[in-house]
């Protein structure tokens, strides 16, 4: 190990090298994104189209950043990724880093490119201990537009308990395409499952009734045959 | 007109006719086939994933429910201390719909049960009485066909971690359900009279002091209810909230009590020696 950066913790940086890995430098990728105007009608439930690919690739292309980087100084994967926005009135900065490492062996690289995921030091450690490998950070969007509802609705529930079935059935609706598409993602990356999946919502400046909905997880898959994993064994700890 | 204590299927609601198409999508995907499921999502952290697998167990996927309330308006009367029963029942209607998708979600997975189960309360910019309730947690099943399922036949829920669920499982119980019970107060103002006699003194304010009470052990019987209607032995992990709610006056308060119900596997509950850990980590 020769003059590296990292925004590695004592403990992760010591746990990585346990496992075969060796940091080597800190990599970045960002995105400045224009936020584009799109009209939603009124009355309609319905994904903004327009809205989620560009979001889907601001992100993508400050990942990709990152990775270029990361495959510049000769590394295996990236530990530790983060995703920041920054948002201003009418741009967002999207924002990746994190630690590009060496493997073992370059057979940890994802068709060639190195694997990419959001696991603290540790969580990678136990993870690879277990027989696990990470493939890459998955990602799956979607911009809604919910629907107004009518002054007649309105009306009609002024003062009485009731299930809002449009609103529910909308951001239930846009959830779930998120969560469709990051497991699409993974399934692309021949994974066999996705741990740490956060579902986040944002607005960005837009009108109340347009939100973005975010699924975000790292997609994993056996470094061994099926089945094939080391017996972990956890113990009981007072402290 | 029903009361806060009308069960849940009595009451006149405008259930989601089904799923959305999404959802069943997602769901058949990684549900598979007979033979084999296909990748599986899930919001456990990596040691989760590792205990939940030591434990006999396989994530089927990430499961959840939603739902948007328009909560109804009722005054509290000046200087009573009373239930809230329209409120009350409103809130926990909208749970109990979220948590009915999610079980769906998870019985469409084939699942046994659903670990790590978050309950969250959302406003959006949309107005001040629309609430919307979410659950989210990740669909588990038994690696060798041994179900772990309710009485009824139904997926467990739980809010337990995959730490404490393998914790659980070791020490000879299962967690049957996910359990709560809430109760929305209305505090009595005090009258100028009483609050001048106080002035400058030490003393207990026993109306504010009971009023709480009741509302706290109201929302906890509620709970117990619901354990004992799942047939379980206990309740562990209970957690009590205070909540106010969108624009509410400070005189009204959402007690919520929320916990998992368990049931022995075995009359044996030897629980393995706990090892003193010093550790190195700030």
């Amino acid at each position: 190990m020769s003059g590296y950066t990292s925004d590695l913790s004592i403990d992760e940086a010591i746990l990585l090298e346990e496992i075969g890995f060796e940091p080597l430098s800190f990599v970045l990728g960002s995105s400045f994104f224009h936020i584009g105007y799109t009209l939603a009608s009124w009355s309609k439930s319905e994904e903004m189209p327009k809205l989620t690919s560009a979001m889907q690739e601001a992100r993508a292309s400050a990942m990709r950043r990152l990775v270029d980087q990361a495959r510049a100084v000769g590394a295996d994967g990236i530990v530790g990724v983060r995703m920041d926005v920054d948002h201003r009135e009418h741009h967002a900065e999207f924002v990746v880093m994190g630690t590009a490492v060496k493997a073992p062996s370059p057979a940890w690289r994802v068709d060639g490119a190195p694997f990419t995921s959001d696991l603290s030091g540790q969580d990678f450690w136990a993870l690879v201990r277990a027989g696990y490998r990470p493939r890459s950070l998955v990602v799956g969007s979607c911009v809604y537009h919910v629907a107004h509802q009518g002054l007649g609705q309105w009306l009609n529930k002024l003062g009485n308990n009731c299930e809002m079935t449009n609103f529910t059935q909308a951001l239930y609706d846009a959830r779930e395409i998120a969560m469709e598409r990051m497991q699409a993602e993974a399934e692309r990356a021949s994974a066999t499952g996705i741990v740490g999946v956060k579902v986040k919502e944002g607005s960005y400046g837009w009108h109340s009734h347009i939100i973005e909905f975010l699924a975000i997880g790292t997609s994993i898959a056996a470094t061994g045959a099926p089945g094939e994993h080391e017996p972990i064994a956890p113990m009981l700890s007072a402290s | 007109m029903p009361d806060a204590n009308t069960p849940i299927d009595q009451l006149a609601d405008s259930h989601l006719a089904e799923l959305p198409a999404h959802a069943r999508e997602r769901l058949a995907r990684m549900r598979g086939t007979q033979a084999k499921r296909g990748l599986f999502t899930s919001d456990l952290s990596v040691n989760e994933f590792l205990l939940v697998k030591d434990a006999g167990f396989e994530a089927a996927g990430l499961v959840m429910g939603s739902s948007i309330y328009h909560v109804g308006y009722q005054r509290g009367r000046w200087t009573k201390n009373e239930e809230m029963t329209k409120l009350t029942q409103a809130l926990y209607h909208a749970r109990e719909l979220a948590m009915a998708r999610l079980e769906e979600e998870a019985q469409l997975l084939g699942a046994d049960g659903v670990i790590g189960v978050r309950l969250d309360v959302k406003r959006h910019a949309w107005g001040d009485d629309l609430l919307e309730f979410m659950a989210v947690g990740t669909a588990i099943y038994h690696k060798d066909g041994v179900s772990h399922r309710t009485h009824e036949d139904k997926p467990f829920t739980s809010d337990l971690s995959g730490q404490d669920f393998w914790t659980l499982l070791r020490s000879g119980y299962r967690p049957v359900g996910l359990v709560m019970g809430n109760c929305v107060y209305h505090v009595a103002h005090q009258g100028l009279g009483t609050w001048v006699s106080q002035i400058g003194k030490n003393c207990e304010m026993p109306n504010f002091t009971q009023a709480l009470y009741d509302a706290r052990e109201l929302a906890m019987e509620r709970m117990q209810a619901e354990a004992m209607a799942l047939k379980g032995e206990g309740v562990v992990g209970t957690v009590i909230e205070e909540k106010t709610h969108g624009g509410w006056d400070s005189h009204i308060i959402e007690f919520f009590a929320i916990g998992t119900a368990v049931v022995p596997t075995s009359a044996d509950h030897r629980i393995v020696t706990p090892q003193l850990v010093l550790t190195v980590n700030e």
